[in-house]
């Protein structure tokens, strides 16, 4: 490991600017993509040869035919349509509120013997089951849903960015006072970069539970949304257009996640450094 | 050397106590010591002899519960300015590059930014750590990150480097080759070192003078002026000369360390 470091350390002193390559694919790419396809085809004969009855069970091809016929009545766009829009919604006000709170925490004892006790108890609140309040409250539109998937998204980024600020490394602080540094740079110039993986790592938790939220929300009372599809769907013994849904709400949980995981590697490839490989 | 001139550094009386839980520890007592320009001085005692304190307290990262610091006859003014310190671990922000790391001193105290980045090329290169200024941390070997510690430092433009046991992370071989290239930075720059190190043989071959602590209360034993001549490389630490210096510090301290281990039996 540690000579792999020196070599690729010497290769680019001898080459700089050797140029961009092709982002060499792990053999873990490979492994995944073909228990993809091994599920895919497994998928089929199940619904092939097992179970035959459409109503339990579908087969991929049915799956991907009612999908284009959904898009191509334009219901399948209002349906992703109004749950980005929910999603987007809930999903940046955690972000900007969980990330201020969280600043707004670590920069005060006061609010954090205030806010605690309320933080904890309803991180771990299973808040999905005051679903029904939320649209009795704010109706059966797109605004319950919002509030449901920010209540859901908010404190995993909160709490990250609380734990980020308040566990710096006390040497880098040390080493910012020895410096000359003010408590404001401080703030700014060792709290703030040593916090911002765990804020990273706390947006990417929030995403699969924004997008819990937004299915659950829906299946308590909407007019559109992929969860309101999966739910009439479901209802009508229509298991193809309920795939569809399920289909693109994974699709989107994956590439988030995918997403998110590559910022947090951009960002901070000091604590992936032993992780590869 | 006259008396009318002042030394570089002067600490006059310096105390400190912790409190834990009900009772008081008393980490450093009274002590007094002048350090002139350019010299280097190396304190060596058992663990918790609070000579980490007393460098945390010059640098003032640590308030003492008594005394003053002189820098060139006058009060401590500002020690991100007039002190630099190398940690023992090497501390470098992993966001940042090495030459990023190496001028945060003078981004931080809002200097003239052009110029202190050829500062900070000019020590880098002196620490030889010319080629690698936009390397991260992470990729560097433990004795190269300590070389950017150093260079950090440096950088800094104090006339005084306070040491906290600067290379007792790397092993053996790494540590020696880095004592080595300690002397040399030091002969080039002639600043003022204050070096604290477990180290008896990395204090007799770095020092002018190495200064024995107790244990708690920390507090100067005795004072040894090393005459060995100067420059000095590696081969001087198989002279008899040179043991003699170890073997005499090592009974100096010995009993104290018999004592400091005799101490911690008894709190478990």
């Amino acid at each position: 490991m540690a000579q792999d470091d020196t070599s690729s350390l010497k290769a680019r002193i001898a080459a700089p600017g050797a140029g961009w390559k092709w982002p060499q694919v792990k053999p873990s790419f490979w492994q995944g993509l073909a228990s993809f396809i091994i599920a895919a085809v497994l998928w089929e004969i199940v619904a092939r040869v097992v179970v035959k009855n459409p109503l339990f069970f579908t087969s991929l091809v049915d799956v991907v035919e009612r999908g284009i016929a959904l898009w191509q009545s334009g219901e399948l766009q209002t349906h992703i349509w109004t749950s980005f829009v929910e999603f987007a919604g809930g999903y940046l006000l955690a972000a900007v509120l969980g990330i201020l709170g969280g600043i707004g925490m670590a920069a005060s004892k006061t609010a954090r013997g205030f806010f605690d006790p309320w933080m904890s108890m309803l991180y771990s609140t299973p808040i999905l089951a005051l679903g029904p309040l939320f649209i009795l409250w704010l109706g059966i539109g797109m605004t319950s849903k919002i509030a449901v998937i920010f209540m859901v998204a908010v404190f995993p980024i909160l709490i990250n960015t609380l734990v980020g600020l308040t566990t710096t490394d006390r040497l880098l602080l040390d080493v910012g006072r020895s410096l000359g540094a003010t408590p404001h740079q401080l703030y700014l110039k060792v709290r703030i970069p040593a916090a911002l993986p765990y804020i990273i790592a706390g947006l990417r938790l929030s995403v699969a539970r924004a997008l819990v939220g937004v299915v659950v929300a829906e299946l308590f009372g909407a007019r559109a949304g992929l969860g309101f599809l999966i739910l009439q769907s479901a209802q009508s013994f229509d298991t193809a257009a309920m795939f569809v849904g399920v289909v693109i709400l994974a699709a989107a949980g994956v590439g988030s996640v995918a997403l998110l995981k590559l910022v947090e590697r951009k960002m901070a490839p000091w604590r992936f450094e032993n992780v590869d490989d | 050397m006259t008396d009318a001139k002042p030394a570089k550094l002067a600490i006059r009386g310096l105390s400190k106590s912790f409190r834990k839980g009900d009772t008081t520890i008393e980490a450093l007592r009274n002590l007094s010591l002048n350090i002139e320009a350019g010299e280097f001085i190396a304190i060596v005692g058992a663990s918790g002899c609070g000579k980490t304190t007393m460098l945390r307290l010059v640098d003032g990262l640590t308030e003492p519960t008594a005394g003053t610091i002189l820098v060139d006859g006058k009060p401590l003014e500002n020690p991100g300015k007039q002190l630099a310190f190398v940690f023992q671990q090497d501390g470098l922000l992993p966001w940042r590059t090495v030459l990023t790391n190496a001028v945060f001193g003078p981004e931080l105290q809002r200097r003239d930014m052009a110029q202190s980045i050829s500062v900070a090329q000019r020590f880098l290169r002196l620490v030889g750590l010319k080629q690698f200024p936009r390397h991260y941390p992470h990729e560097l070997s433990g004795g190269m990150r300590q070389r950017v510690n150093i260079a950090r430092a440096l950088t800094v433009g104090a006339d005084i480097l306070l040491m906290d046991e600067p290379f007792a992370a790397l092993d053996a071989q790494t540590r020696e080759i880095m004592q080595a290239e300690l002397l040399r930075i030091w002969s080039e720059t002639r600043k003022t070192m204050l070096l604290v190190t477990h180290q008896i043989d990395e204090a007799v071959f770095l020092a002018d003078r190495v200064l024995i602590f107790t244990t708690r209360p920390g507090r100067l034993k005795d004072e040894v002026r090393i005459d060995l001549p100067r420059p000095r490389d590696l081969s001087v630490k198989r002279t008899p000369a040179f043991t003699r210096y170890t073997d005499y510090i090592w009974r100096a301290i010995e009993e104290e360390v018999r004592h400091s281990i005799e101490a911690e039996l008894e709190q478990a």
